[in-house]
C-alpha cells in the first residue's frame, strides 16, 4: 500500500522542486526557471475576487498550526471604503521543532515575495509586511535583497507590470518573542507596542494592524499561493487526500538519520516518513523508536505504537486527518509540521519539563492562568524529573493542565497544556517510575517499555 | 440614544433588555447581586480594561435567537458583547464556579498573603474574591516569586508582590496622565510593574493608580501603615479644586484626616478622578466642605467599626490563660528589638482603642 502510492506520487513538490538549482536565491536565475509566472497572470488576467475563490478551491490549508483554511480566511476581510487593508506575512516561526520557513526564506526568498504580491493584490494590500523572527538575524536581509531585485525588476512598487497595482513590501524584525507568532500579538508588536495578544473579537479581518483590516498568513501558505495560481486551484487540490490538499513541508529532527525539510503530498504513511531514505531514513544509531511529536511542540506526543497505528488499527498518515485521528485521546496534529522524534533513550518526563520550560519563558503573562499555570507545571515537571516529586504531583499537573486550557486569552495556554496532558496521559507508567524509582530513574531511563507494542484493537 | 435597539440577554434565567453593545458583564450588573461575576481588571472607565484575569468567565450556553450554538468556550463576560436572545450561566454553570476557583487559585498562587500587614486589607478585592469563591488550603508548594524592589517617589508605594497584572494602572497612566511613567517590564510569570529607569511617578492624576489597584500592590505612600481602613470613618466631602471636581472621600479618626480618595461606587469604581494635590496634599479637616458620611455597603469590614462609642465598645476578655489551663503568655520577643516602626515605649497590643498615627514613629522614608 505505501509503496504504491510511492509510485504514484512521490517526489510530487511545489515549493522545493527547484530549491537545489544554483542560484535559485538570485532573481535572475528564479526568473529563468519560471519564477513570477503567477504574478504576470494574476494581476493581468485575474480579479482579485478570482484569486480568492482560486485559493478556496485549492482547499490550502494554513501552514502555520491550525489549518484554518486560507481562502475562507482571506474572504473575511472586511473592505470599508477608504481604509487601506494589510496583508503580514507571519514569518516568526518560533515553534520550537519548526524550521520549514526558514529554509524557505533562506534559499528560495523569492518564491515567498512571489506569493506576498498575489496574495496582496487579491486582499488589496498596498502596504504588507513580513514579520521575522528576531532570532533569524541574517534573513531579513536576504529578504531585502530580494524585494530590491523584484522592485527593480517591476514586480513591486508602483504601477506593478503597468497594471495599476501599487505594492510595497517591509521586512519587520521581531524582538525574539514566541508570542509574537500568535497573529494579534504580531500585529502589537509590529505597531512597535508590548507584543500581548489581543482579546478577540474584533478579529484581525476586521480591526488588525493599526485598526485597519488584517490578514495574517503563514510563510508557508502564501508560498504555496504560486503553484496554486500557476496550475489553478482544482489542479492543487487533486494532491494529497481529502481536505488535507497540496503539498506540506515537514521539518523532521529528533534522534533520526536524516534530520531536515521535506515536502510530502500527504499521502505518505507516518512509518514511511520515518523509515524510507528518501525522508527521515530511520531512527539514528540503530535505535528504536520510542515517541514522536508530529507538529511542532505544542501538539501532543505520541508513543510509538499510536504514532504508527491509529486507536482502530489502521495506518497513520501524514496528513491533518489521519494525524488527529482519535482526538486527543488517541491521536496528535498536523500542526506547524515539526516533526520532532524521540528514541528509546530518551526520558518523556525530561522532556515535558524542557517543553514546560519553554512555555513557562514565553508565555505573555497577561492572563493569570497561563502566567501562573506554565511556571507551576514546570515546577512540578522538574521536581518530578529529579526524583523528588510525589505521585500527587501527576495528578495535580493533570489538573492544572486542564484549568489552563481553553481559559486563556491566546492558545499559549492551550499549547502549554496539550504536550502535559498527552505526556501523563500516554507515559503515566515513566512518571510513576520516577516517583516509585526516584533513585534509579536519576541514573537511567525509562527506556522503550511498552511503548512501542503492538495496541489492541477491539474486533 | 434611541436607535441602538435593544437585545434581550438572560443571565442566570434571569432576563433584561439592554441596548446593543453592552458588554455581558454589564448587562448582568444592570441585574445586580450574585448573577454580576467578579471582575478584576476589567474598569468600566478606563478603555481598553478587561479580558486579562478571567474572573469574569462565563458560559454562553445559547450563542444568540439567529445562532442559538452555545460557545464552546468560557468567555470573558467583560469584552463579549450580547446579542439578541443570548443566554448566559454565570453561577448556575458548574464549569464556570470551577473555572473562578482555579482563577483564584492561579491569582493567589504567588501572592504573598501578607493580608495582615497590607494597607489594602479590608477592601481588597482579591481578599473578596478568595472568601467568596476560593479554596481553603493552597496546592502550591514552592517559593512564592519576589521582585527587585522599585521606588516610585513619595506618593505611591509598590508591592509587585501583591500585583496580579490586571494593567489598570496601565491604562490609568495612559488615559489620564500626559506621559506615562510606568509600565510592564519583561514578560510571563516575571513581568513586572515598573519604571525602565528609577522614575517617580508624580504627574498630576497619577495617584488614581491607587484607587484602580484591586490589590495593595500600588497603596498610598502617604497613608502607609497609618491605619487600618476600618478603623476609620469615611465621610463625603468636596473642595473648589482648580485641576479636578474636588470631589472625594475623606477617611477620618476624629479630626485627622488620615487618607483622601475619589468616591467609590458599588462595584469598587471611581466615580470621578481626582488630582494628586487633593489626595496626597489636603490632610486637614480645614481644607474640606463634608458633606456627611459616605454610605459603605453593610457587608463591607468598613462598616463594622462605625458604631463604636456609640453602641458601646467591649472589650474582649484575655482567652490565653483561660484556654491553657492557668498558664500565663510567655514573651519569646520583644518587637522593638527588631522593628522601629513604633515608639519604643509603646506596645500596640495594650493600648487602649486602635493604632493612632501618633503611636508611630513619623515617617522616615
Amino acid at each position: 500500500m505505501a509503496k504504491a502510492t510511492q509510485l504514484n506520487t512521490m517526489g510530487r513538490k511545489l515549493l522545493l522542486e527547484k530549491a537545489d538549482v544554483e542560484g535559485i536565491r538570485f532573481y535572475d536565475v528564479y526568473r529563468r526557471e519560471g519564477g513570477y509566472r503567477s504574478v504576470e497572470k494574476a494581476l493581468k488576467t485575474m480579479s482579485p475576487e478570482e484569486i480568492v475563490e482560486e485559493v478556496k478551491k485549492s482547499g490550502l490549508r494554513g501552514r502555520g498550526g491550525a489549518g484554518f483554511p486560507a481562502g475562507m480566511k482571506w474572504s473575511f476581510i472586511a473592505k470599508p471604503e477608504g481604509v487601506p487593508r494589510h496583508l503580514v506575512c507571519n514569518a516568526d516561526e518560533s515553534e520550537p521543532g519548526t524550521f520549514k520557513d526558514r529554509y524557505l526564506m533562506e534559499f528560495i526568498p523569492h518564491l515567498l515575495i512571489e506569493g506576498l504580491i498575489v496574495a496582496s493584490y487579491a486582499l488589496g494590500s498596498h502596504a504588507t509586511y513580513i514579520y521575522i523572527r528576531g532570532e533569524y538575524a541574517w534573513i531579513p536581509e536576504i529578504l531585502e535583497q530580494a524585494i530590491a531585485e523584484a522592485k527593480a525588476n517591476g514586480f513591486l512598487g508602483k504601477n506593478i507590470l503597468g497594471t495599476g497595482f501599487d505594492c510595497e513590501i517591509y521586512v519587520q524584525r521581531g524582538a525574539g518573542a514566541y508570542i509574537c507568532g500568535e497573529e494579534t500579538a504580531l500585529i502589537e508588536s509590529l505597531e512597535g507596542k508590548r507584543g500581548n495578544p489581543r482579546i478577540k473579537p474584533p478579529f484581525p479581518a476586521i480591526k488588525g494592524a493599526w485598526g485597519r483590516p488584517t490578514v495574517v498568513n503563514n510563510v508557508e501558505t502564501l508560498a504555496a499561493v504560486v503553484p496554486i495560481i500557476n496550475e489553478g486551484g482544482d489542479e492543487y487540490a487533486k494532491i494529497g487526500v481529502g481536505k488535507s490538499t497540496g503539498t506540506k513541508l515537514i521539518s523532521a529532527c529528533g534522534n533520526i538519520n536524516k534530520p531536515g525539510v521535506y515536502e510530502i503530498d500527504m499521502t505518505i504513511s507516518v512509518e514511511e516518513f520515518i523509515f524510507s531514505d528518501e525522508y527521515c531514513g530511520g531512527i539514528a544509531n540503530g535505535k528504536r523508536l520510542k515517541a514522536c511529536i508530529p507538529g511542532g511542540s505544542s501538539v501532543p506526543i505520541l508513543p510509538a505504537n499510536l504514532l504508527l497505528k491509529t486507536a482502530k488499527g489502521e495506518t497513520r498518515y501524514m496528513n491533518y486527518e489521519s494525524l488527529s485521528d482519535g482526538g486527543f485521546a488517541t491521536g496528535s496534529m498536523m500542526g506547524s509540521g515539526g516533526f520532532i522524534v524521540l528514541d528509546e533513550d530518551q526520558c518523556v518526563v525530561r522532556n515535558t519539563y524542557s517543553l514546560a520550560r519553554f512555555y513557562r519563558h514565553e508565555s505573555c503573562g497577561q492572563c493569570s492562568p497561563c502566567r501562573e499555570g506554565t511556571g507551576w507545571m514546570e515546577k512540578l515537571l522538574l521536581r518530578l524529573e529529579k526524583g523528588e516529586g510525589k505521585i500527587s504531583d501527576i495528578d495535580l499537573l493533570w489538573d492544572i493542565q486542564s484549568k489552563i486550557e481553553g481559559n486563556t486569552i491566546c492558545p499559549l495556554g492551550d499549547a502549554a497544556s496539550w504536550p502535559v496532558a498527552a505526556a501523563i496521559r500516554h507515559f503515566r507508567d515513566e512518571f510513576e517510575w520516577h516517583v516509585t524509582h526516584a533513585a534509579e530513574a536519576q541514573k537511567r531511563n525509562y527506556g522503550l517499555a511498552h511503548y512501542a507494542d503492538p495496541i489492541h484493537v477491539p474486533a | 440614544m434611541s436607535d441602538i435597539p435593544l437585545f434581550k440577554v438572560t443571565i442566570d434565567n434571569i432576563s433584561i433588555e439592554v441596548p446593543a453593545g453592552t458588554t455581558v458583564l454589564n448587562a448582568a450588573r444592570m441585574i445586580g447581586g450574585e448573577v454580576a461575576p467578579p471582575a478584576m481588571c476589567y474598569y468600566s472607565k478606563l478603555e481598553g480594561s478587561g479580558g486579562k484575569c478571567r474572573t469574569c468567565l462565563v458560559e454562553v450556553s445559547k450563542g444568540s435567537e439567529k445562532d442559538p450554538r452555545p460557545m464552546p468556550k468560557l468567555v470573558a463576560s467583560c469584552r463579549t458583547t450580547v446579542m439578541d436572545g443570548m443566554e448566559v450561566k454565570n453561577i448556575t454553570s458548574a464549569k464556570v464556579v470551577d473555572a473562578r476557583a482555579s482563577i483564584v487559585e492561579f491569582l493567589l498562587l504567588n501572592h504573598p498573603l501578607d493580608c495582615p500587614i497590607c494597607d489594602q486589607a479590608g477592601e481588597c478585592h482579591l481578599q473578596d474574591l478568595s472568601y467568596e469563591h476560593g479554596k481553603e488550603g493552597t496546592r502550591y508548594e514552592f517559593q512564592r516569586r519576589t521582585f527587585k524592589k522599585h521606588d516610585l517617589g513619595k506618593y505611591i508605594q509598590l508591592h509587585m508582590t501583591r500585583c496580579i497584572l490586571c494593567y489598570r494602572c496601565v491604562f490609568t497612566a495612559d488615559q489620564l496622565t500626559k506621559k506615562r511613567a510606568h509600565g510592564i517590564l519583561d514578560r510571563g510569570d516575571h513581568s513586572e510593574i515598573a519604571t525602565f529607569i528609577e522614575k517617580n511617578l508624580d504627574s498630576d492624576f497619577i495617584g488614581n493608580v491607587i484607587d484602580v489597584c484591586p490589590v495593595g500592590a500600588l497603596t498610598d505612600k502617604t497613608f502607609r501603615f497609618k491605619n487600618r481602613v476600618w478603623f476609620l470613618k469615611p465621610m463625603d466631602a468636596h473642595r473648589d479644586c482648580p485641576t479636578c471636581s474636588g470631589k472625594v472621600t475623606l477617611w477620618n479618626r476624629g479630626d485627622e484626616v488620615f487618607r483622601v480618595t475619589a468616591r467609590k461606587d458599588q462595584w469598587g469604581e471611581v466615580e470621578d478622578w481626582i488630582c494628586n494635590d487633593c489626595r496626597f496634599e489636603k490632610k486637614k479637616t480645614s481644607d474640606w466642605v463634608i458633606e456627611g458620611p459616605r454610605l459603605i455597603d453593610r457587608h463591607s469590614v468598613i462598616a463594622q467599626g462605625h458604631y463604636a462609642g456609640t453602641v458601646g465598645m467591649h472589650k474582649p476578655t484575655e482567652t490565653f490563660s483561660a484556654v491553657h489551663h492557668g498558664r500565663q503568655p510567655k514573651l519569646l520577643m520583644d518587637i522593638h528589638s527588631v522593628s522601629e516602626v513604633n515608639q519604643a515605649d509603646i506596645d500596640l497590643s495594650i493600648i487602649a482603642g486602635p493604632a493612632h498615627s501618633n503611636n508611630f514613629n513619623s515617617n522616615k522614608d
